[in-house]
């Protein structure tokens, strides 16, 4: 779950010193391994496609069980209310309110997530383990392994699952969502601080730790300042997701614009769910912005003796500020966790969870269940990765020489419009995008494919145009240089440097996909999540279980096949 | 009537911002002829060659290639110029991602049309002349290889081959060999001057290497500061204005 910004790694120049020791090496892989990755490659090209025409079959694409007309005219009311949205005082205040408490449970589940990130990510890194053991290799290996093992199955777990646990065992409580925020979001923290911490030089570490300084101090004074600024840019992607989970997180009822949202969806009142639907979108609009202002300081290469930016120094300041102020907003209330009835029930959903309990359609139903939780992520990320490629282009700021006023101002109103358009797809969370499909389509794979494509495809669309616009400009300029048309730059140059990019984004974005399947299972389009549902809401513990462990099983399957398709990408 | 010169650069100056970094310069460049531009880092030698090749425009003065004024000219214009001329860089802004033919075969791009380069891209098309080409420069073993993959020397060789395939009046090569070992540097020179002899074709190369600037081409230009310092033959050259060339500061002992 890294964000690809973490794994990128710039602009790769060729270095023909440092290139020529590994020729050899090249040489001696010989054409027949060349030949094998191609084929190799080719085979995952024609598995997604032959993947993606049998999830559409699975979905019942063509079939006459899928499409409910009867529930176009909604549809058209809906968008209808989309230039009409409800403005009277009351609402607004309601909706202001609304947003703040969503801004509030963002920044203090990041908070959580923050504190278990740096902690997990310490103890969940080989550095540390390196130098807690320096003999005992043994013990260095399993301990490390045991830390980065527990943190897997509360990072496969969805915030939506944890919403649903704290709620049966807390209630409705502002808690509930900071919990369920903060914890998945601290295992995935965990894990990306412990590799930036891994992947910062040594040297001045071992240095203190030489010179007999305790490892905490090492740590403090030799690894975390030059690992900051990374762990720095992190977090802040790391509270725009968390908008995102606050909002869908208020369906459950914990409150916040999700909340709002449902109830007016419950009501079909078009003109109020637009209101909110604007609020959100302006929500996650500022949120992005702020989040990519802060890490494209971060980005921009440093000059000896400069000073940190202030925009940076000013939202750090801005982001401690914001927390006492949200967890006034959300009335935080840390006592019910020590409650007795919390822990009474706590015991006793642990107690009724052991051991898993299979559906009442056995094997077969989970089995075929998964099968269509897994169509449904293929379809929606087969959806997204088109769409995005095809936006991603018309969104991409690249540098082009020459043109004329007139064509220079139509190609910034594209970039605006098709930014705006990318914002307004991701800004809406997948479950209000499934109860809209749900007004047209029966319920099934099919309208919870739709809501999670539609959303990937604003979130890959934006990242796509983002890495199109690092591409290196040179070979392009060289292209140009020698007379080729735009188009023919684009086919030569653009296409082939942006290909594997894109392609790793898609898969990493599969990966999320799989994941927030529950979200809109949810909401009652279909597969493992709305069965999760169901179990939840009935207690049956067992059952959940029994489905939670299906559940990751499908997210490993998927997690390892996108890294065999990763592996093959790297020539 | 006598054919106009290649390259004709009247009064012609860059500017970025406040920064001058061509100035007045007046150049006539033959065809077939073979010219060095020697000068140190900073001199504005990257910039003539993009001033020459139309990435740049200039800010004062007019540049004439092929008899037309490139800054004045259209898109389609300009492309038509740019088509005849082909540019080698030090880092050989080659597309890595592609495989070899493809790069070769981008030296068509200029004359083909624009579904023919897309459909070379599925099936490569003209693989004959590609073959030929990179094993005029010695690789035409790596015809299918990922450019990503090749060694500099060998990605050199492979924008050289794409230069062979255009069939330009002019090659412009922006430190060719910077990038490259003295031994593979060499060969590389070798390999341009050979072509350049074959063909007819103009060469015009900036170098940081002066020995080989003087040993090898029939001109040698010396460019200071955004201007031209000197520009004869390396017979007549005295070795004081070369050194003065590199010298700290202007007027420095």
């Amino acid at each position: 779950m890294t964000p690809p910004a973490q794994t990128e790694t710039g602009q790769r120049v060729p270095e023909p010193d440092r290139r020529l020791p590994d020729l050899s090496l090249r040489e001696a892989a010989g054409t027949g391994a060349r030949h094998g990755r191609s084929l190799i490659r080719r085979s995952w090209v024609v598995l997604a496609v032959v993947g993606t025409l049998a999830s559409l079959i699975a979905a019942g694409v063509g079939q006459d069980r899928t499409v409910n007309a009867g529930g176009l005219p909604l549809v058209g009311d809906f968008f209808a209310a989309a230039l009409r949205p409800r403005l009277d005082a009351d609402f607004l205040a309601l909706t202001a309110n609304a947003t703040l408490t969503t801004l509030g449970y963002a920044v203090l589940g990041t908070a959580l997530s923050l504190v278990l990130g740096l902690v997990g990510g310490v103890l969940a890194s080989q550095t540390w383990w390196r130098s807690a053991t320096r003999r005992r290799r043994g013990i260095r290996m399993a301990g490390w392994g045991m830390t980065r093992t527990a943190l897997v199955v509360p990072r496969g777990i969805h915030e939506v699952v944890w919403g649903l646990f704290f709620l049966s065992v807390i209630g409705i409580e502002p808690i509930v969502a900071v919990l369920a925020i903060g914890i998945p979001f601290g295992a995935v923290t965990a894990k990306v601080f412990s590799e930036i911490l891994d992947e910062t030089p040594q040297r001045p570490y071992t240095a203190l730790l030489a010179a007999g300084s305790g490892r905490g101090a090492a740590m403090l004074y030799g690894l975390l300042p030059p690992a900051l600024p990374d762990m720095l840019s992190y977090s802040f992607y790391r509270f725009e997701c968390a908008i995102r989970s606050a909002a869908i997180l208020g369906l459950l009822g914990v409150g916040g614009l999700g909340y709002e949202l449902s109830l007016s969806f419950q009501a079909l009142l078009y003109q109020e769910i637009w209101t909110l639907l604007y609020a959100l979108i302006l929500l996650c609009g500022a949120a992005d912005l702020w989040s990519s202002a802060v890490r494209a300081r971060r980005m921009a290469p440093r000059r000896p003796g400069s000073r940190t930016s202030r925009v940076v120094i000013g939202s750090l300041l801005a982001a401690i500020a914001l927390l006492p102020i949200s967890a006034w907003i959300v009335q935080l209330d840390l006592s019910v966790l020590g409650e007795a009835g919390t822990r009474e029930l706590t015991v006793q959903m642990l107690g009724d969870s052991w051991p898993p309990d299979l559906p009442s359609g056995g094997w077969t139903e989970l089995l075929q269940l998964a099968a269509g939780t897994l169509a449904m992520s293929v379809l929606a990320i087969a959806l997204a990765f088109l769409g995005a490629v095809v936006l991603a282009f018309p969104a991409a700021r690249m540098s082009r020489a020459g043109g004329s006023p007139a064509g220079r101002a139509a190609r910034l109103l594209m970039i605006a419009a098709t930014r705006g358009l990318l914002l307004v797809l991701r800004a809406i969370p997948p479950p209000v995008w499934a109860l809209l499909f749900l007004f047209v389509l029966f319920p099934g794979i099919l309208p919870g494919a739709l809501a999670l494509g539609v959303y990937t495809l604003g979130v890959l669309g934006r990242l796509m145009a983002e890495s199109a616009e690092n591409l290196d400009d040179r070979p392009l300029q060289a292209l140009r240089a020698q007379g080729a048309a735009a188009l023919q730059v684009f086919c030569y140059g653009v296409v082939p440097a942006a290909t594997p990019r894109f392609v790793a984004y898609g898969l990493y974005r599969w990966e999320v996909t799989i994941r927030e399947t529950v979200v809109v299972g949810v909401v009652g389009a279909g597969g493992l999540g709305l069965l999760l549902d169901q179990q939840l809401a009935t207690f049956d513990y067992g059952g959940a279980v029994a489905t939670l462990l299906v559940f990751l099983g499908l997210t490993l399957l998927v997690d390892l096949t996108s890294a065999a398709v990763r592996r093959s990408l790297h020539t | 009537m006598p054919e106009p010169a290649l390259f004709q650069l009247q009064g012609a100056g860059v500017r970025f911002g406040s920064i001058r970094a061509l100035t007045e310069l007046d150049l006539d460049v033959g065809w077939g002829e073979r010219v060095a531009v020697i000068g140190p880092s900073g001199a504005g030698k990257s910039s003539l060659i993009a001033l020459l090749n139309g990435t740049l425009a200039p800010t004062d003065g007019q540049v004439r290639v092929l008899g037309r004024d490139i800054a004045a000219a259209s898109g389609r214009e300009r492309r038509g110029v740019q088509r005849r001329l082909g540019t080698i860089h030090q880092q050989f802004h080659l597309v890595e991602q592609l495989r070899a033919v493809h790069n070769v075969n981008a030296g068509h791009l200029g004359s083909w049309s624009t579904a023919r380069a897309v459909l070379s891209l599925l099936a490569p098309r003209d693989v004959g002349r590609a073959r030929q080409a990179l094993e005029r420069v010695g690789i035409g073993d790596k015809l299918y290889e990922h450019t990503g993959n090749l060694s500099g020397g060998e990605q050199q060789r492979v924008a050289i081959a794409r230069v062979l395939v255009q069939r330009p009046a002019a090659v412009l090569a922006d430190e060719p060999i910077a990038s490259l070992d003295p031994a593979r540097g060499r060969e590389i020179m070798d390999l341009l001057h050979e072509i350049s002899r074959e063909t007819g074709t103009t060469l015009l190369a900036s170098l940081h290497d002066v020995d080989i600037a003087l040993e090898r081409f029939e001109r040698v230009v010396g460019l200071r500061e955004g201007r031209i310092a000197f520009d004869a033959a390396p017979a007549a050259l005295d070795p004081a204005e070369i050194e003065a060339l590199y010298a700290l500061e202007r007027g420095a002992p």
